[in-house]
């Protein structure tokens, strides 16, 4: 025991002081951050640089692109919707009575090839018979046909303005109008088995995602990096003095334990940037009206630790494999590629076990070996799967993380002090029987 | 002189091929004994049985009195021929943790650490990391790590293998030390001369199989006065070729015969005089390379004399 712990100790110190863990455990959270966050700004940056001109052929619809409320005393997005203005910067030329509306558009069109202060991205035409005729089509010229949040934006806009000058010449008084053409939103509403209501939606989409990866890469990171010390060891050649001083059992155990604390020192430092990131994100999520304090409740925490422990026992052990046969790393990665691409399968369904948490496919999923540990975490994080699903779960993947070490101990016992050619799998197997 | 470690009739078998083969032997208590054979004749495997590495596949590894009820792994101190260290870590912080893994921790470890470094002068280069020490310091430290946990039995797989001749000096030092303190110690090594330097005790292993043990005396006299040292001017190439010459060995102005049984070693010297001028002409007990070339073959030769 006390040598299991000197191994462990040594495995955790010396991970845990390497300058790739710091990089890593601060770096990359910010780097995924970025990743999610930047190609949003990117966007918004891509539509507020648009300079659009609006022709208006009835010349009645300047109120709906002014700055200033349309209505008095109401929000200008309440006619607008989604304060489009800050995105899109529209030049409003009113082109009341003219006879040949195409033509002046051609010209504006003409100015998308201009240089400087004179280009223009987008032209964006209203017929003069927009407001009678309800067959009337609306035109948006841009550069590339792909614009369609900004043909969207402008299409709903303009769209309102003219129902609106519709309904009040009924007789319908504008004041009343906003409110009789507010859209109602909708929220996503998940009802779990015990009949309780909870809010979903596309926030419980993200944070599946994210919080399943979390999951996810550090297993094969600290797989990999178990992998990588054993195949160290053999080539400092420092496995002899090792098993020469403890069981390869004691040795194997204690490796995976040291890196497994060392994952879990990274996942709780990771968790606490969450949860202020979290803080930051569940204010400004609570005023756009979504609940995510929901999904990062208590229990989230509380599986996300097992089904970790679970997910890198399982897959550490394939590793360690690799890491005992082979004699060079890129010898390694070879064999346990095409095993980790069977390993990821659940990764690569996410967005069907996200979906679906309860169809057939989750389910038994959830329930198998090596899968186990991940879908279930999946489905316990967006669904509320029963209680002996979990439990079947936990008990066949502790049954797989037994069979897998004593297979990989009597391998790794035989495959640490071969320094040959990489053993073939039946060879492999052979070890298994005779070790 | 009680042994310590029993070997009986141990088998280990890799694949199709048998690298130890019945092998019994026995060490005794502060005594050397020299594990030797040439190279794959089934040493390596066999200490890697006795330090638990590997079980073997039938016979038995006994150990003799009890020491505190420690596991045996925690007795023996190994110098694997391999040499090899965690070349990122601090000298020190290596070697608490070598203790560590033979149940050794506390303040007499760091005492003992402290003490060994200073014998071998690495005591300023304590705080460096492995992979900063020259290959000679490194077997130094390796050497260290072996001893530090005062083992009962000290294995030494080719301690001389890739040492330089001021470390070589040194290591002899040393095992004539350790013994004179009680040591035990169990020396494999493929040189014939060292093993006869050093050891007190022989175990020869060839193909797996033990052809020769005891010790080194008993060897050596009971494989009779057969041998003729020479030594000459002129040249001695021809001595091979005579009648009555089992095995020889010929240097440039030494020679070292091994006559047939029953043969008269008068009958070289007449042989020899009309031919050379004999310096010295003596009949001894034959080196162990003699034993040796003569238990295992020709076939030998080329590996035993380097």
């Amino acid at each position: 025991m006390n040598k299991l712990l000197a191994v462990f100790k040594r495995e955790y110190l010396s991970a845990v002081r390497k300058k790739m863990f710091i990089v890593m455990t601060f770096l990359l959270p910010v780097l995924m951050a970025g990743l999610m966050v930047l190609p949003g700004m990117v966007m918004m940056r891509g539509l507020g640089e648009k300079k659009i001109v609006v022709l208006d052929g009835t010349g009645q619809l300047e109120s709906a692109y002014s700055r200033k409320p349309s209505i008095p005393g109401k929000n200008r997005s309440g006619v607008t919707g989604r304060g489009v203005r800050s995105m899109l910067n529209v030049d409003y030329v009113s082109r009341n009575g003219d006879q040949n509306l195409d033509a002046t558009a051609k010209q504006y069109i003409a100015r998308m090839n201009a240089k400087g202060k004179e280009k223009i991205d987008g032209v964006f035409v209203i017929p003069a018979d927009a407001i009678a005729n309800t067959d009337a089509h609306l035109k948006y010229y841009s550069r590339s046909a792909t614009d369609f949040i900004g043909q969207e934006r402008l299409g709903s806009i303009t769209n309102r303005a003219i129902h609106t000058i519709r309904l009040s010449a009924r007789g319908i008084p504008v004041e009343e109008l906003a409110s009789l053409m507010k859209d109602s939103s909708v929220d996503g509403v998940q009802v779990s088995k015990s009949g309780a209501e909870k809010k979903g939606g596309a926030a419980n989409f993200i944070v599946g995602f994210v919080m399943t990866a979390l999951l996810l890469v550090p297993s094969f990171i600290y797989g990999l990096e178990i992998m990588r010390g054993i195949i160290q060891e053999k080539t400092d050649r420092v496995i002899e003095v090792l098993v020469s001083s403890m069981s390869p059992s004691q040795l194997l155990v204690g490796k995976i334990l040291g890196v497994a604390a060392v994952g879990l020192t990274q996942i709780a430092v990771w968790l606490v940037m969450l949860a202020l990131a979290g803080a930051y994100i569940t204010t400004t999520a609570a005023m756009a009206g979504e609940n995510i304090l929901q999904l990062l409740r208590p229990a989230t925490f509380v599986y996300f630790v097992i089904f970790f422990i679970l997910a890198y026992l399982t897959y550490v052990c394939i590793y360690a494999i690799g890491g005992s046969v082979c004699n060079s790393e890129k010898e390694a990665q070879q064999l346990i590629a095409p095993i980790t691409m069977i390993m990821m399968l659940p990764w690569f369904l996410l967005v069907a076990i996200i979906t679906s948490p309860d169809s057939k496919l989750s389910v038994v999923f959830s329930l198998s070996p090596v899968f186990g540990p991940l879908t279930m975490y999946v489905r316990t994080l967006v669904a509320d799967p029963p209680m002996w699903h979990i439990a079947v779960c936990i008990a066949v993947s502790i049954a797989t993380i037994f069979v897998f070490f004593w297979a990989t101990a009597k391998i790794f016992r035989v495959g640490i002090l071969s320094y040959g050619k990489r053993p073939s799998i039946p060879e492999i197997l052979r070890w298994i029987r005779v070790a | 002189m009680s042994s310590l470690l029993s070997v009986r009739n141990i088998v280990k078998t890799f694949d199709t091929v048998r690298a130890v083969d019945g092998v019994s032997f026995q060490v005794r208590r502060g005594t050397i004994t020299g594990l030797l054979g040439r190279n794959g004749a089934g040493k390596t495997t066999t200490i890697r049985m006795i330090t638990g590495i590997f079980l073997p596949d039938s016979g038995q590894i006994d150990w003799e009195g009890a020491d505190n009820g420690k596991p045996f792994r925690d007795r023996i101190g190994y110098l694997p021929e391999e040499r090899g260290l965690y070349k990122q870590m601090k000298i020190v912080e290596l070697l608490i943790f070598l203790a560590e893994i033979k149940g050794r921790k506390g303040p007499e470890v760091r005492a003992s650490i402290a003490r060994w470094l200073d014998r071998f002068e690495l005591t300023e280069k304590r705080e460096a990391k492995v992979e900063e020490l020259s290959k000679g310091n490194q077997q130094k430290v390796q050497l260290i790590a072996t001893l530090l946990h005062d083992p009962e039995l000290i294995i030494l797989d080719e301690p001389q293998s890739g040492l330089d001749p001021v470390n070589m000096v040194l290591v002899r030092n040393l095992l004539r030390e350790l013994r004179d303190e009680g040591k035990t110690i169990l020396l494999s090594t493929h040189m014939m001369g060292e093993a006869e330097k050093m050891a007190n005790e022989i175990v020869l292993i060839h193909r797996g199989k033990v052809v020769l043990d005891g010790s080194v005396e008993a060897v050596r006299s009971s494989h009779g006065k057969n041998t003729i040292h020479l030594e000459f001017d002129g040249d001695g190439r021809f001595l091979g070729e005579l009648p009555d010459v089992k095995h020889s060995t010929i240097h440039n102005n030494a020679a070292e015969l091994s006559l047939t049984e029953g043969s008269d070693p008068q009958k070289i010297l007449e042989a020899a005089v009309p031919r050379l001028r004999i310096r010295r002409f003596e009949l001894a007990l034959p080196s162990l390379e003699e034993i040796f070339i003569e238990k295992v073959g020709e076939e030998t030769l080329s590996e035993v004399v380097r």
